[in-house]
C-alpha cells in the first residue's frame, strides 16, 4: 500500500473528522481480486486533493464516500456517521443533508433556472434548509453573487450559460446549507486555465467560509498546490 | 416537502418538454373526447331513440311478435303480417276505456318512404321524445282525398314544396315500376323535424289509400278501371281493413287488461304491445354495437397512453444526466421514479380537462347542425356518473402504464454509482 498523504491527525475524535476511510476495499464481483483504498483521516473544514490518474478507483472511491455503492470490508465514516450501516433511504438522505457534489459537466438540471439549481438541495434536506440564513432564497442569491454569476441570469435557464458558470452554479449548489463534506469530481477539467483557477479560488474560500471540508477529485497535478492536503490513488489490488 | 419538490421538478420537466409533449397531449385530448363523447352520444342516441314514439299506450295489429309489430308500425320496417278488419277498428273505437286510436295503413311507397294513410288524430294525438306532439313547418294536415303531407326528410332530400303534384307507387321499395299514374297527389304539407322515422314518409287519409286502389284489386292497374280525381269526387272510400292503429288509454292503470283483452279478441287475432317495452327490447339488440363501438375507442385511449409511455421512455435517454445530478444530490430512486408518475398523470389531467372542453364547445356547434340534418336533439347536460367515471379511469390508465418507465428509472437509479449517467 503505497499511500502518501500529508495530513494524518489520526488522533482527532470522529465527529471533528470530515471523512475517515480504514481498510476500505471493493470489488464488483467476488472472484476478482478487491480494489484497496488507502485509509484517509480529513479533518473537518479542511480540504483534500485526491491526484488519480485514469483507472485508479476514483469513482468507486466516491461512490462509496457518497453511500451509492457498497463496500466488500473496511468502514467509510463520514462527519462521524459509519454511513454503510445506514440503510439505502438513510444513505440518500444523509448524502441530501451533508454532502454537495460537483460532477465534471451535466451539473445542473436542464429544466431548472438558476437559482431552483442552487436550492434544489433545500428541497431535499430539511436540515441544509434551515442552516441557509436567513433564507432559502437570500443564501441562494449571496452564494450566485460571490461566486460571480450576474443577476440577470438567476431566473435563466442553465443550459444558456457558459460552461465556466454551470460549473460555478453548481458550486453553489454544493455548498448552500453549509454540507460538513463536498465531493468534486474532476469540476475543473472543462474550464480553461483562467477560470479553473478562479473557480478554485472561490469554492475553497466559500466552503473554508462555511468550514465545509472539500474532497477534490482531479488528474491535474497543477492544481495541487491549492490545497494543504493531498494524496495519490493508486488502483491497488490486493 | 419532497413531495412538493417532486411536483415543482415534475411540472418544470414537463414546461422544458412542452413541445414533444404537447403532441402527445393532444393525440391523448383527441382520444378522450372520442371516448367521452361516444359514451355521451351512446346516452343522447339511446333516450332519442326510446323515445320515438311516447305517449302512446297501445299498438294493435295483426298477431305478430312485439318487435315486428314495433318494426313495421314505428320504423317502417319490414311488413305487414295481416291486417285488422275496419270492423274490429270500429268496435275499438267505441270502446270507452280507449282515449284515442290513430289507423295506420301501410303498403305503398313515395321514392322509397312509406306511405302512411291515417287520419287527422295523427296529428292530433301522436306524441315523440318526451312528450312532443307534430307540427307543420308549412301548409296544413290533409282534407280531401288527394292530399298528402310530407315528413320533413321527405321533403328535404326531394326538395318538395307545398302545391307540387306527386305520383305515389304501388307497394314497398326503392324503385316501383307500377305506380299510381292516375292519381296524383297534392302536397298540402310539410311536417316538422323530429329526428323519429316519421320524418321518411308521407301521410295520406284513409280515403286517400282506398281511392287509389280502386281498379287496383289484382295487384296491378288494370286500364279502365282506375278512377281519376274527378270521378273520385263524392264517392265513398271506407276502406276494409286497415294495418294498426296506435291506442291511447285514458285510464293508464287499465293498460295491462285492455292489452290481454285486445290479444283475447275473438273476432279476429290481433296482438297489442306496449311500444316503451318494444323499444327496450330492440334497443337491448342494438346496444351489442354501440358497446362495441365504446370498446373500440377505448383502445384507441389505450393507443394513445402507449404512445405517451414510448414518448417518455425514448425522453428517458435524454435525462439520464438529470437524473445523476439528483441521485447525487439525495434524491431516493422512489422520488425520481414519482416524476415519471406525476408527469403521466399530469399530461393526462390535462388531456381530461381539454377534452372536456373540446367536447363541450363541439357539441354547442354541432346541436343545432344536428338537430336540422338529421333531427338529432342533443343538448349540452351535466356528465352522468358512468361518464364521469370513464373519465376518471383516464389518469387511472395513465398511472397505470407509467410505472413501466417508474420502474425502469427506480432500478437503474438504484445501482447508479457517483456522477455516472446510467448505461446509454
Amino acid at each position: 500500500m503505497t499511500t502518501k498523504t500529508d495530513s494524518a491527525s489520526n488522533s482527532s475524535r470522529s465527529a471533528e473528522t470530515a471523512i475517515e476511510i480504514s481498510g476500505l476495499g471493493f470489488s464488483w464481483d467476488p472472484a476478482q481480486e478487491a480494489l484497496i483504498f488507502p485509509d484517509i483521516t480529513l479533518k473537518r473544514g479542511e480540504h483534500l486533493f485526491l491526484h488519480s490518474p485514469s483507472g485508479s478507483g476514483k469513482s468507486t472511491l466516491l461512490s462509496l464516500l457518497a453511500g451509492m455503492l457498497r463496500p466488500a470490508g473496511g468502514s467509510v465514516r463520514v462527519l462521524g456517521t459509519d454511513i454503510h450501516r445506514l440503510s439505502a433511504g438513510k444513505r440518500d438522505q444523509f448524502r441530501a443533508d451533508h454532502m454537495g457534489v460537483i460532477f465534471q459537466q451535466f451539473n445542473l438540471v436542464p429544466y431548472l433556472n438558476t437559482r431552483a439549481n442552487v436550492t434544489l438541495p433545500c428541497g431535499l434536506s430539511q436540515l441544509r434548509k434551515q442552516r441557509t440564513e436567513p433564507t432559502v432564497a437570500d443564501e441562494a442569491e449571496r452564494l450566485l453573487a460571490a461566486l460571480s454569476i450576474p443577476e440577470d441570469h438567476w431566473q435563466r435557464k442553465v443550459t444558456r450559460l457558459s460552461i465556466g458558470q454551470q460549473q460555478r452554479i453548481a458550486a453553489a449548489r454544493a455548498l448552500i446549507g453549509a454540507p460538513g463534506l463536498i465531493l468534486a469530481d474532476e469540476p475543473t477539467s472543462a474550464l480553461d486555465v483562467d477560470n479553473r483557477d478562479r473557480f478554485l479560488e472561490l469554492l475553497l474560500n466559500l466552503a473554508h467560509r462555511h468550514s465545509t471540508s472539500v474532497l477534490f477529485v482531479s488528474h491535474d497535478q497543477s492544481l495541487a498546490r491549492h490545497f494543504g492536503n493531498r494524496l495519490e490513488l493508486r488502483g491497488d489490488r490486493t | 416537502m419532497k413531495a412538493r419538490l417532486a411536483m415543482t421538478l415534475a411540472l418544470a420537466s414537463l414546461w422544458h418538454r412542452k413541445k414533444v409533449l404537447t403532441l402527445v397531449c393532444l393525440t391523448l385530448t383527441l382520444s378522450v373526447s372520442l371516448l367521452l363523447g361516444i359514451q355521451y352520444l351512446r346516452t343522447e342516441v339511446k333516450h332519442s331513440f326510446t323515445s320515438t314514439i311516447s305517449g302512446t299506450d297501445l299498438i294493435v295489429g295483426a298477431r305478430s311478435g312485439q318487435l315486428n309489430l314495433l318494426l313495421y308500425t314505428v320504423f317502417h320496417i319490414g311488413d305487414a303480417t295481416n291486417n285488422i278488419r275496419w270492423s274490429t277498428y270500429q268496435s275499438l273505437k267505441n270502446d270507452a276505456r280507449l282515449e284515442w286510436l290513430i289507423p295506420i295503413s301501410l303498403g305503398d311507397s313515395y321514392r322509397g318512404n312509406r306511405v302512411v294513410a291515417t287520419d287527422e288524430n295523427f296529428l292530433k294525438y301522436f306524441r315523440y321524445g318526451r312528450g312532443l306532439p307534430l307540427e307543420l313547418t308549412e301548409g296544413r294536415w290533409f282534407e280531401d282525398v288527394f292530399d298528402v303531407v310530407l315528413g320533413a326528410g321527405v321533403a328535404r332530400s326531394l326538395g318538395h314544396q307545398v302545391g307540387e303534384q306527386i305520383v305515389l307507387s304501388h307497394g314497398g321499395g326503392r324503385t316501383s315500376f307500377s305506380n299510381h299514374e292516375d292519381t296524383p297527389f297534392m302536397v298540402t304539407g310539410i311536417l316538422e323535424p323530429t329526428g323519429t322515422p316519421v320524418d321518411q314518409a308521407v301521410y295520406i287519409g284513409l280515403d286517400g289509400m282506398e281511392a287509389m286502389h280502386v281498379g287496383w284489386e289484382s295487384g296491378v292497374a288494370i286500364p279502365g278501371r282506375t278512377i281519376t280525381p274527378e270521378q273520385a269526387e263524392g264517392r265513398d272510400f271506407t276502406p276494409d281493413a286497415i294495418t294498426a292503429a296506435f291506442v291511447g288509454i285514458e285510464q293508464q292503470v287499465l293498460t295491462f287488461r285492455i292489452q290481454r283483452e285486445i290479444n283475447q279478441f275473438a273476432g279476429e287475432p290481433l296482438s297489442a304491445i306496449l311500444p316503451g317495452v318494444a323499444l327496450s327490447e330492440l334497443w337491448r339488440l342494438m346496444g351489442q354495437f354501440e358497446r362495441a363501438l365504446l370498446g373500440i375507442t377505448g383502445f384507441v385511449v389505450i393507443t394513445s397512453l402507449i404512445g405517451l409511455v414510448a414518448v417518455l421512455l425514448t425522453l428517458q435517454a435524454q435525462r439520464a444526466h438529470e437524473i445523476a445530478v439528483l441521485r447525487a444530490t439525495g434524491a431516493s430512486p422512489a422520488l425520481i421514479a414519482s416524476l415519471y408518475i406525476l408527469e403521466c398523470v399530469a399530461l393526462a389531467l390535462v388531456a381530461c380537462v381539454m377534452a372536456l372542453a373540446v367536447g363541450m364547445a363541439g357539441l354547442s356547434l354541432a346541436s343545432p347542425w344536428l338537430l336540422a340534418n338529421y333531427g338529432l336533439q342533443i343538448t349540452l347536460r351535466p356528465l352522468t356518473a358512468a361518464e364521469w367515471a370513464l373519465l376518471a379511469s383516464v389518469p387511472v390508465a395513465a398511472f397505470a402504464v407509467a410505472l413501466i418507465p417508474a420502474f425502469n428509472t427506480w432500478r437503474q437509479s438504484r445501482r447508479l454509482g457517483f456522477g455516472e449517467a446510467g448505461d446509454q
